[in-house]
């Protein structure tokens, strides 16, 4: 495998392009005909190893995506000095679980699960969650979902991923109805 | 002086009570109730003697949980039929049981958000770079920090002697004097820099100056411990925002 056909290395273009994942339509498209993005990305993924790159291909937000590979992260993390470094805080981590499982949700049900007020807006301006229409019933509350930025900022594929709920779920499935109201999702 | 910070140790009310239940080692579907109770209040006062600003949230807690004390306290008429009462805690369980799925959940995301953060992307803009920094953790937050200044405060009881003294030390001299040790040692714990001081007005100043230089970021605070040392760490980059004088 070291030799890569014309269509290996236009993916490889585009993948150095592309500002967000790169999906196979988006290649189908800029190729102008089918192509199997899935074993062209595994075919590069052993080229990138076999040549000792510094690079590799990550499967993120239903897409593919070149990024560098761990072993350069000291180098790269004094390139961006300590911004790199910053991590989102407990109740932002929290809140994003809520919206992950349970979207589209309202504040109310984020509130009602974590005992206290939940500040959403810095969330929606980073990208990570958004507004997804709003539910039917008093007040018509909106309802938050999580973004394609999200899964990308977990290294997550897609929603499907996401980290499984442990066995607290069996035991509280078998008493708990629903908290907060019911879901009436518009969409 | 007082001052007004949100109790932001813990997450929440739930977050606490669920600190108290694995510290205590109790089952969370049989909580004694009176116990758990006393603990959470006697954290509210000590918030309290700390001046710090109590959020509603846990004030509501700490109604809920005297309600249910009291209802576990009424006797009940032979009548009823013991299966159909229900116990006064089950709200308070199901709550506690909701909330600790997700909260384990996010320590899951934490670890996601860790692992990804080794890779950057070759193109377009690393997602934290323009990212707020109020959404994000600081190593410590301001409550470790108020808890360490009351430490200090003690050891330096208020003088009872009568007189007007100037006060010799203005905010601008203590940052001053903050740099200087951080120029010697890039590392200093924040209890040995008050250690030194003789006067409370001292102690509130250097304080004081200790928050402007995190505000500016030329040092950084982190804790290993709830309530160990706190380390002061010199940054390589603070930014040069000028001092207001004193």
């Amino acid at each position: 495998m070291n030799t890569l056909s014309q269509t290996h290395k236009i993916v490889q273009a585009l993948l150095f392009a592309a500002r967000e994942p790169l999906t196979s339509e988006q290649v189908n498209i800029c190729v102008q005909e089918q192509v199997d993005l899935a074993a062209i990305v595994a075919d590069l993924n052993s080229y990138f190893e076999a040549e000792n790159q510094p690079v590799w291909i990550q499967p993120l937000a239903e897409g593919y995506r070149l990024m560098t590979r761990s072993e350069y992260e000291p180098w790269i993390s004094r390139l961006f000095q300590n911004k790199g470094k910053l991590k989102l805080s407990r109740s932002a981590l929290e809140t994003l679980a809520i919206i992950a499982y349970k979207q589209p949700v309202t504040r109310v049900e984020i509130d009602t699960i974590r005992g206290v007020t939940t500040v959403l807006r810095p969330l929606i301006e980073k990208g990570l969650i958004t507004i997804n229409g709003r539910q039917d019933g008093p007040g018509r509350p909106l309802l938050y979902g999580t973004t394609a930025r999200f899964l990308e900022y977990f290294g997550l594929t897609s929603l499907r991923d996401l980290p499984r709920v442990k066995e607290l779920e069996e035991i509280v499935a078998d008493e708990k109805p629903d908290p907060g109201q019911a879901n009436h999702a518009i969409e | 002086m007082s001052y007004n910070i949100k109790l932001s140790n813990f997450e929440g009310p739930l977050d606490l009570l669920l600190f108290f239940i694995k510290r205590d080692e109790i089952n969370i579907y049989d909580i004694p109730i009176a116990h758990i109770t006393r603990e959470y209040l006697e954290y509210l006062n000590l918030m309290q003697s700390l001046n710090l600003h109590i959020a509603g949230e846990f004030i509501l807690m700490a109604s809920m949980l005297m309600r249910i004390k009291v209802q576990m306290l009424l006797p009940r008429t032979e009548t009823e039929n013991l299966n159909e009462i229900e116990d006064p805690r089950t709200e308070l369980v199901q709550m506690l049981v909701e909330y600790q799925k997700y909260r384990d959940l996010s320590h899951e995301f934490g670890r996601l958000e860790e692992e990804q953060r080794q890779f950057y992307p070759v193109n377009g803009q690393v997602l934290t770079q323009n990212f707020d920094p109020d959404l994000f953790l600081a190593d410590v937050n301001l409550f470790d920090l108020a808890l360490a200044f009351q430490k200090v405060l003690e050891a330096h009881p208020e003088r009872k002697t009568m007189g007007i003294e100037t006060i010799k030390i203005n905010l601008s001299e203590q940052i001053q004097y903050l740099r200087h040790l951080f120029e010697k040692r890039g590392r200093i714990k924040f209890i040995e820099v008050v250690r030194q001081l003789r006067d409370r007005i001292e102690v509130v100043v250097t304080f004081l100056a200790l928050l402007e230089l995190i505000r500016t970021a030329e040092v950084r605070v982190s804790q290993k411990t709830v309530f160990g040392d706190i380390w002061l760490t010199k940054t390589k980059h603070g930014y040069e925002y000028p001092i207001p004088n004193a």
